[in-house]
């Protein structure tokens, strides 16, 4: 793909998702689904204040948190050679999940605790993964680390499992339960302000970095004598990028599948590089999750968990891309 | 002779407990030559690619590039000396070969920094001298494998190091696609370029090289110009079967006999 086709191109994808945004703020349950006419803006006082503080600080996190997860997906799935990782890989969802669950049950389930707890143990997962892999004495890197995230994932999902059993039938574990299927019917603008940072980190290292990313994509040897600090080029993209996901998915639960299918789609529309697929495929996961999300709050009159939506959404078009061979995975890869 | 690499006295094992892969090596890599690192499998000789490239350290010992230790140089001035075309080479995402040869220019590019014009000029041109210029658009892992070890050359090429490693070049392939290689690395070598091969299979490296190491068990069993390496004694000893040398006007010809 030359450059001024992609230029074309990703712009009109911007476009696209910039539309999907603004639709989203007008579609919904109220005055009635699935749309609220725009008139009733400026009659309506309630109206404006579902959109501005309700609706607003929604859709933008769902923006963001698409955009990260894809992004997380494609640098994961990249740096670790392995087009089959996501961002739950490194035992990330599974310490936030039971960051959360622990919140929960021990600490204090207010919102911002939630958060703060489940961000602090999916990063703890990951240093977890990381020095274990580092005392790990065969395989080359990529094996270490798939081999101690396995573990770290489950011991985390162990402890999830025994939290929920102790956890009080009747108050407790129907809340962990809901967080566990990830929705974002709770955000407020506090909760944007609190990931925003982890976010534009995350968002901005990788961009800016997203051509040295298929360089770290290639063997360690080949990487090497082309100049890369392997280590540190790979713990920065994965810091930066694993902290905005985990900030993220403290507030929506667990989201699956989108930083799994967002990154195929992408390179198989842009091409395997980098540098034009990673900001494609934030584009195309941001649209997607506010998509996903415009469903989950419309479809039913009771919310439809998102986690549940971006699942069964993905995994179809996960199945439709297997089959029509889209989707290829080298065995010796 | 200048002398642009050289290990001295290097012993390496991979950790404590493992044995030792190379022992009291000492070698010396003349300026603007073919060297071949010649040997059976399993020798050592993908450890003393990675030793000379600083990839590993040794054990013991020194390794110099230009005189100077590997970490007197920073990481990007040592990649815009000393460039690789690997043995296995796997790539998972199918880049095309003018994106994957573009991956040559990273030494001269911060982490921060996009290719710029210059950089897709001297990829293309490259590509041109590699000679695959029609193979630019395809993907990487839709290409031959004599196609593909031209492309990573090419990745080389636009690296512009002084200094090429190449391990094993010419394994798998067909004559066709042998000569290829080693014909470009010997055009290369004409215009100042410092190769150094392995393999395991003395006709490439008479093809190709001026200078010969043959290396044995993790020692170097004789080094020096083609008619003081390939001798039928040398070879036959180090590859453990009997092995004549033909001289057939001025060409020289290894020919294997019946093991016995």
């Amino acid at each position: 793909m030359n450059k001024d086709h992609f230029k074309r191109l990703i712009t009109v994808l911007g476009l696209g998702v910039l539309a999907i945004l603004l639709v989203s703020v007008m579609i919904g349950r109220y005055p009635q689904p699935p749309w609220m006419p725009f008139g009733l803006l400026k009659t309506d006082p309630l109206a404006r204040q579902l959109v501005l503080n309700l609706r607003l600080p929604r859709i933008l996190v769902a923006f963001l948190l698409g955009v990260v997860l894809s992004a997380a997906g494609t640098v994961l799935q990249m740096i670790f050679r392995n087009p089959l990782v996501e961002p739950g890989f490194l035992g990330v969802s599974q310490g936030a999940a039971f960051g959360a669950a622990a919140s929960i049950l021990w600490f204090h389930n207010h919102p911002l605790i939630i958060e703060l707890s489940a961000t602090f143990f999916g990063l703890l997962a990951l240093a977890a993964s990381y020095f274990i892999s580092t005392r790990i004495r065969y395989g080359g890197w990529v094996l270490r680390l798939i081999l101690s995230g396995v573990a770290v994932s489950a011991l985390f999902s162990a402890g999830v499992g025994i939290l929920k059993y102790i956890a009080d039938p009747l108050t407790q574990l129907p809340e962990i339960t809901f967080w566990m299927l990830g929705g974002l019917y709770s955000v407020t603008w506090k909760d944007l302000l609190y990931v925003l940072p982890f976010a534009l980190i995350g968002i901005g290292t990788v961009l800016a970095m997203r051509w040295r990313i298929n360089l770290l994509s290639l063997n360690d040897d080949t990487a090497f004598s082309l100049g890369a600090s392997i280590t540190r080029e790979r713990l920065i993209l994965l810091v930066t990028i694993i902290s905005a996901a985990a900030a993220l998915t403290a507030i929506s639960g667990v989201i699956g599948w989108v930083g799994l299918i967002v990154p195929h789609l992408s390179r198989r529309i842009f091409g395997a590089s980098a540098e034009k697929s990673l900001p494609a495929a934030m584009l195309m996961g941001g649209g997607f999750t506010v998509l996903a999300d415009d469903l989950a709050r419309t479809l039913l009159p009771g919310e439809i968990p998102l986690g549940i939506l971006t699942s069964a959404i993905g995994a179809g078009l996960f199945i439709y891309l297997m089959v029509s061979m889209g989707l290829k995975v080298r065995r010796d890869g | 002779m200048d002398k642009i690499l050289a290990l001295e006295g290097v012993h390496f094992q991979y950790s404590k407990e493992d044995p030792l892969v190379l022992e009291n090596l000492s070698l010396q890599i003349p300026s603007g030559k073919v060297t071949a690192i010649l040997g059976p499998n399993g020798t050592g000789k993908t450890t003393l690619l990675h030793l000379l490239l600083g990839l590993l350290k040794p054990t013991q010992g020194r390794v110099t590039v230009a005189g100077e230790p590997h970490k007197s140089y920073s990481k990007q001035t040592l990649s815009q000396m000393i460039g690789l075309v690997p043995q296995f080479e796997t790539v998972p995402f199918n880049f095309s070969v003018f994106e994957f040869v573009l991956l040559g220019r990273s030494p001269y590019l911060k982490p921060f920094q996009l290719p710029g014009d210059e950089d897709l000029l001297i990829t293309s041109r490259a590509i041109d001298q590699a000679g695959i210029g029609k193979l630019e658009g395809k993907p990487v892992n839709e290409i031959s494998g004599g196609e593909r070890q031209l492309v990573n050359i090419a990745r080389a090429l636009a690296q512009q190091t002084r200094i090429l490693l190449l391990d094993e070049p010419t394994a798998h392939l067909d004559l066709e696609n042998q000569s290829r290689i080693l014909s470009l690395l010997k055009r290369m070598s004409r215009s100042g370029l410092t190769g150094v091969l392995t393999t395991h299979d003395p006709s490439a490296a008479i093809f190709a090289a001026d200078h010969f190491v043959l290396m044995d068990k993790g020692n170097i069993a004789a080094q020096g110009g083609l008619d003081e390496v390939i001798t039928p004694e040398n070879l036959s000893t180090i590859y453990r079967t009997p092995i004549r040398v033909e001289k057939t006007n001025g060409y020289t010809m290894v020919v294997m006999e019946n093991h016995p």
